[in-house]
């Protein structure tokens, strides 16, 4: 299998993240995203599927989140109910089995992107009890005895924010790549393929105050790529005077969302 | 193949299995190195480092290993030369100079080398043709990248990159080392530790677990069936014990985050703060400050604090001598009739899981630090950085 990513029109990846999912892709290995919030993460697999053309899945996890849901849950009580009424199909378990994202994925017809968003959200076990099912690529359902097994093995692209730490079996499986903040020749980069015809000196004074405010350290929420694009567009769309930038720092609430960061960032900047 | 390598990494301090040794060999045989030793560094830091605090440690493993093949480019050139003309004896001696030079300061035994040098050239008369051989000639540790110029195959083709050297050389990932001093963040993520350890705390099965009961109550043809599940809720209990003043000034702004950590990090059954002066005696304050008067019986607190709450003890325990052993060391308040030492001790009968994060300690054994020493002996004792915090974590939940 040849995959190769490259950056798409929406998304730059910097080369080392390129190799990363082409090194995950070939050796047929989940790669894991780590990274600052808003460095992309999980834009990456959005970029990745549009990149070679194939469906994304995404698998959202929350801190309820069981290993579970992801292959397939068996609906009981919609067998019950359908029982007590005397509906047709009752005896027909597979009716009330219904896939879940990864089950999905592995169903799929054609090879498919699979996100699973921030795996550090749920419980501490969440990982290890993926760990056949992300090796082999299949599962199988007691209920009707049926081996869920994946046609093609779909490229796995898990984020995690590292919150929790994540179980060593589980990380021997996977290819990592940590996200850098990125610079500022490819955050002008990724700000141009956002804002195409940006004003180059609202962008180059906005960018100024912006990694000048990165660098205070005691900012308790330092801003990320996602809060700097949303406040380029506000600047863009109120028609802010790129001289003044600095000074007034027009917008501010949109870079900073923490009042006591909003005071450091007031008394620095004068 | 690198087998050196390998262990230097483990040497380093980098947990490698052998699934992501052999997951990287893979990945060569696979040619996702781009035959450069750039992108080989690229490769193996994504399939054997799992966490940027060991990046350092990766990058540092990678310059001892292949520091001496730092003139790619001008081998390249040389070689091509060298594969375009015949006269291969005369190139070889030249060849063979310059390599003993490099290799010298790579501990290399210089007759083996050769030897090696020439088993090489050899093989790479006959195999050059084949195509892809360069993983084939990175065998031959000491040459590393070289055999992919012989090869043919394109070498730093991959434009954009930065070189590996440039990369590791600039220690840009020296600030995750978890080794570290700590900052408020890493704080947070170290304290979310106690969280994740408290799943797998031996509580009594007191929540009603619905889809275990209507999985049980459907099997059991209809009739009601209860099932019981652990609480998924934190039970940890925190007492945190802090010095203030004195010696531990300078690390003033570093408590003040922790602190704030703890009280951010808001998952905690209950956390509560005290704070003393070099050493705990019959008085505990309320406040940083440490004003008279502002203080509990340090009893009160056994008595109202439970044994089951797990205490961090923050301090640099550098106390004077009289100040640990004497009835009468404490010259900031009351002493309650005890030493230091016997106050410390009571504390230590009374509460289950103690730890002691010191911000300076002494690393091993330091004698000449006489109340460190003795504190060490009550207290598990760890360094306030990372790496000491997530172990001192990890020993507040085990057993």
């Amino acid at each position: 299998m040849k995959t190769n990513f490259k950056s798409t029109g929406e998304y730059i990846a910097s080369e080392e993240l390129m190799a990363s999912v082409n090194i995950a892709a070939a050796l047929e290995k989940p790669l894991l995203i780590k990274g600052e919030p808003g460095t992309g993460k999980t834009m990456l697999a959005k970029a990745v599927s549009e990149a070679l053309g194939k469906k994304l899945i995404v698998w959202n996890i929350k801190s309820t989140t069981k290993a579970q849901e992801g292959l397939y849950t068996y609906d009981t009580i919609q067998r019950l109910y359908d029982g007590q009424f005397g509906n047709e199909g009752v005896d027909d378990i597979a009716r009330y089995i219904k896939l879940g994202k990864l089950g999905e994925a592995f169903d799929s017809e054609d090879q498919v992107v699979l996100l699973i968003d921030e795996i550090d959200k749920a419980d501490l076990e969440f990982p290890n009890d993926l760990l056949w099912e992300l090796d082999q690529m299949e599962f199988y359902i007691y209920e009707t005895k049926r081996t869920v097994k994946a046609k093609h093995r779909p490229i796995v692209i898990i984020t995690s924010n590292a919150e929790k730490e994540l179980p060593d079996a589980f990380l021997r499986r996977c290819i990592f790549h940590y996200i850098d903040f990125p610079d500022e020749a490819l955050m002008e980069e990724i700000v141009k393929t956002h804002f195409p015809d940006i004003e180059e000196t609202l962008l180059k004074n906005a960018m100024q105050v912006f990694y000048e405010i990165r660098s205070y350290s005691q900012l308790r929420k330092k801003p990320a790529t996602s809060e700097l694009i949303d406040w380029l567009n506000a600047m863009m769309i109120g028609g802010v005077n790129p001289e003044k930038i600095k000074a007034e720092l027009p917008f501010v609430g949109v870079l900073i969302k923490k009042d006591e960061d909003l005071d450091i960032v007031r008394k620095r900047v004068d | 193949m690198f087998t050196n390598f390998f262990y230097t990494c483990k040497a380093k301090g980098l947990d490698i299995s052998l699934t992501e040794w052999i997951a990287l060999h893979d990945a060569m045989n696979k040619n996702l190195c781009g035959s450069s030793l750039t992108g080989f560094y690229y490769t193996a830091r994504a399939i054997l480092v799992k966490s940027e605090t060991d990046f350092d440690k990766f990058d540092m493993a990678f310059e001892e290993c292949f520091k001496g093949i730092k003139t790619e480019n001008t081998i390249t050139d040389r070689m091509l030369e060298w594969l375009d003309k015949s006269e291969m004896q005369e190139l070889l001696h030249e060849e063979e100079r310059y390599w003993l030079n490099q290799v010298e300061d790579m501990h290399v035994d210089k007759e083996d080398v050769e030897q090696k040098f020439k088993d090489r050239l050899k093989e790479q008369d006959s195999e050059h043709n084949g195509g892809s051989y360069w993983i084939g000639t990175m065998g031959k540790t000491q040459f590393g990248n070289m055999g992919g110029n012989i090869g043919g195959i394109r070498v730093g083709g991959s434009t954009g990159y930065q070189s590996a050297f440039a990369v590791v050389g600039a220690r840009k990932y020296k600030d995750f080392r978890d080794d570290k001093m700590l900052d408020n963040r890493q704080f947070q993520m170290a304290f979310r530790k106690l969280r994740q350890f408290s799943s797998k705390l031996d509580i009594p099965k007191t929540e009603l677990d619905i889809n275990g009961t209507i999985d049980s109550t459907c099997n059991n043809g209809g009739f009601l069936k209860l099932e019981w599940e652990r609480p998924r809720k934190n039970a940890v209990k925190l007492l945190l014990l802090m010095d203030s003043g004195g010696t531990m000034i300078p690390f003033t702004k570093l408590l003040n985050e922790l602190f704030q950590a703890i009280h951010k990090s808001n998952h905690y059954k209950d956390v509560k703060s005290y704070y003393f002066h070099n050493c705990i005696y019959a008085k505990m304050y309320k406040t940083p400050e440490c004003e008279n008067g502002d203080w509990v019986d340090t009893d009160w607190m056994f008595r109202n604090v439970d044994s089951d709450y797990k205490v961090i003890i923050v301090g640099d325990a550098a106390m004077a001598p009289e100040e640990l052993y004497s009835k009468t060391g404490n010259y900031r308040g009351p002493n309650g009739g005890l030493s230091g030492e016997e106050w410390l001790l009571l504390l230590k009968q009374h509460y289950k899981k103690v730890v002691w994060l010191n911000p300076k300690m002494a690393p091993g054994e330091a004698p000449w630090r006489e109340a460190e020493t003795a504190v060490k002996k009550m207290f598990p004792m760890y360094k306030l950085t990372v790496e000491g915090l997530n172990e001192a974590m990890v020993k507040l939940m085990t057993k």
